[in-house]
């Protein structure tokens, strides 16, 4: 008698690669070999997986994904449109996951700071000192963040010395081009901020057609005594891709890191903020606004980590879901032992607009002391018919009160961007999304 | 310019009727004060004429200017130049007062093929309107409603009719909760409104308001009619004698006659 022994189902079930080759720079190189034993040993999520619960993957595992060089990817072409005023010349531009020279400039970088990729470091200490240290994915087995470490060779590396801080925001382009196979690409950041410096990061995905990709990001923040970091990420990914995320902030005393994720691309998209208070007094936010629509899956699994005395710790997700898109935030917050003096917020705020819309929500207080305050709350609702007719009865016609509640909604959000041309991007992102050619699906009587 | 015939109306759905046939003729020039116990249908009238989809028109029609607008909606309504001052006006986080007025301006500008104004002429214009109820600059930056007292809330709908200059305004209690100064500041709003172009209807439960503002005609309202219309001096024989007598003589077995 024989008995069929169910092979394990890893991702490698679902794309090709040869994760035997590692980066010929040493420490790249050691996270590249720790990526690829647990890339083979990490078991593929599945639907009983308290973490993984909701979000339906099939997006990946009913494809196949080639490396980038394999995918037959088309030329990147003129991209300037996207490029910041404000960041002219503090620009990185990574196209389908590898370096672009030519589109990436930094001229207006301070000399002792460094803003460039990984791979023209490899003999730096401080890249070596810090690379791979801060993310602590791989205790829950993830999967997605041992792909991107068996898989980078480059990335993102920035150092902000002592005392010293980077004028221009720092932008980190992430530019996805069509391609004839669905391929993967695996960005990576590590940034090291110095006691007491401060720097504006705005980390940008962007897909120039709807193609089929799985990005996966890793990053890792390391913020000093007193390291002032304002992150915005807005993901604008194809609505074919998959887009999982990783980043990591650890936090020394006194630090201030403030980071705004904002959602309107992808097929899937999963995130996992993670921040980590590795001192007293720090302060720091981990914002989403999530706009979905069509067949859209948003997930945010954050888990903030309270590990000393006096933090304040902030985290608004506000999410608008139409047509069947699907959302899904599960927000932990610990407490450890003895870490008092906490002041914690957590809301989650959902607007549905669409009859099949889905919304899941959870929000994990883990509170292990007793002198804190951690206040946390999540609402689901549709537009209040009450405020539509108010709008209405002064003579807006039910969508345009309707578009002007959504944007609303969103504006919230968006004031805190501090990169004026980034903000004026996502109004007119809100726009385009809350005023669709067609009406809004049933919302309420009409 | 605007007339009421025999309307009958319900909560959308439910067979209970709340209007049980309302006339009611309002010519341009006019201020009208429609008073009555409570329960008896005013504001009900008022929702039913902006077209509140809450209701139900089961009989009868609403003419605006010979036109029939009974079916309309809330937005075409007010396209035409109707205005309904809410009896509790919505609060709306995120939309500034300014945001709306041009929004609402510009919109009933445009369907009446009316020339929109830019955001400076605009600007102007609100500045001058803003006289009208005594308000600082810094009220067209606050998220409609948001957080406003009673009495803001109330001067902010008399502020809208300024602005969007309707030819027909009913006005839902919007003299309640008034302390004396807001009173006073709200009824000379309404009073440098009121022309001969247009036509106002107070809807009150107190007498009060007419203190300020006199009416030409006075109607009271009882079970979903309107079973009594004078001049002003009815107001002050309400206040007298109550609604007591009114309803004794209109009503046997609690249904109006």
């Amino acid at each position: 008698m024989s008995v069929a022994v169910k092979e394990k189902e890893t991702i490698l079930n679902f794309l090709d690669g040869d994760f035997g080759t590692v980066s010929n720079i040493p420490t790249i190189a050691g996270v590249n070999e720790k990526g690829a034993g647990n890339i083979s040993e990490f078991p593929f999520p599945k639907k009983k997986d308290e973490d993984w619960r909701f979000t339906d993957l099939r997006s990946i595992s009913r494809n196949h994904f080639v490396p980038v060089a394999d995918a037959g990817a088309e030329p990147v072409g003129d991209i300037s449109k996207h490029y910041l005023p404000e960041a002219k010349n503090s620009r990185l531009v990574f196209v389908n996951g590898e370096f672009n020279t030519e589109l990436s400039s930094t001229e207006d970088i301070p000399e002792e700071v460094i803003v460039g990729n990984m791979a023209a470091y490899g003999d730096n200490e401080i890249l070596q000192k810090h690379l791979g240290k801060y993310t602590n994915y791989d205790q829950d087995q993830d999967v997605f963040a041992a792909l991107n470490d068996a898989n980078f060779k480059d990335g993102t590396f920035i150092y902000v010395p002592k005392e010293t801080k980077v004028e221009a925001p720092i932008h980190i382009l992430n530019i996805f081009t069509d391609a004839q196979k669905a391929f993967y690409a695996t960005p990576r950041v590590l940034f090291v901020g110095e006691a007491y410096s401060k720097a504006t990061i705005v980390e940008e995905h962007i897909a120039l057609v709807e193609n089929e990709y799985l990005n996966v990001t890793v990053n890792e923040f390391k913020l000093f005594e007193g390291a002032h970091v304002h992150h915005a990420r807005i993901q604008r990914d194809s609505k074919k891709a998959n887009h999982i995320s990783r980043p990591l902030a650890h936090l020394d005393k006194y630090a201030e890191y403030h980071s705004y994720t904002i959602c309107l691309g992808a097929k899937l998209f999963r995130n996992d903020p993670r921040v980590v208070q590795n001192d007293e007094e720090v302060d720091f936010t981990i914002d989403g606004l999530v706009l979905i629509d069509g067949e859209q899956i948003a997930d945010t699994h954050s888990a903030i980590d309270h590990r000393h005395w006096h933090a304040k710790s902030h985290q608004l997700h506000k999410v608008v879901v139409n047509d069947n898109a699907h959302s899904i935030f599960n927000g932990k917050i610990f407490v450890r032992e003895d870490s008092q003096k906490i002041d914690s917020f957590q809301e989650n705020r959902n607007l549905l607009l669409s009859e099949n819309g889905t919304v899941n929500t959870k929000p994990q207080l883990e509170i292990f002391s007793d002198d804190v305050l951690c206040s946390h709350g999540a609402t689901i609702g549709h537009l209040n018919e009450d405020e539509v007719f108010y709008l209405h009865s002064r003579g807006l016609t039910k969508k345009k009160a309707r578009e002007l509640l959504v944007y609303a909604f969103t504006l919230e959000s968006i004031e805190t961007m501090e990169v004026e041309s980034v903000h004026k991007l996502l109004l007119e992102e809100v726009v385009k999304y809350t005023s669709r050619d067609e009406e809004f699906v049933a919302v309420g009587k009409d | 310019m605007l007339e009421i015939k025999n309307l009958h109306a319900s909560v959308e759905g439910e067979d209970e009727q709340i209007l049980k046939g309302v006339n009611l003729t309002i010519n341009k020039g006019e201020i009208h004060a429609i008073m009555g116990p409570n329960g008896s249908g005013k504001s009900t009238l008022a929702k039913v004429v902006s077209g509140h989809p809450e209701y139900e028109v089961t009989e009868g029609e609403i003419l605006f200017e010979g036109e029939d607008v009974t079916e309309l909606d809330a937005d075409e309504r007010a396209h035409l130049g109707m205005f309904l001052a809410f009896q509790y006006p919505i609060e709306v986080p995120g939309i500034t007062n300014r945001t709306l007025l041009r929004e609402s301006y510009n919109t009933i500008a445009r369907e009446n093929d009316r020339e929109e104004l830019d955001p400076l002429e605009f600007d102007d214009y609100l500045k001058e309107r803003l006289e009208v109820i005594d308000m600082k600059d810094e009220f067209l930056e606050r998220s409609i409603n948001t957080g406003f007292s009673g009495g803001e809330k109330k001067k902010n709908e008399v502020f809208q009719m300024a602005v969007l200059n309707p030819k027909l305004a009913f006005m839902d209690e919007t003299d309640s909760g008034l302390d004396i100064d807001a009173l006073k500041i709200v009824s000379d709003g309404i009073n440098k409104i009121a022309g001969p172009e247009n036509a106002i209807v107070l809807i009150t439960h107190y007498q009060r308001l007419l203190n300020y503002i006199t009416p030409d005609y006075v109607h009271v309202m009882m079970n979903g009619k309107i079973v009594k219309s004078a001049g002003k001096e009815l107001a002050l024989e309400l206040e007298d004698q109550g609604y007591e007598q009114l309803e004794k003589e209109f009503s046997v077995n609690g249904e109006a006659q």
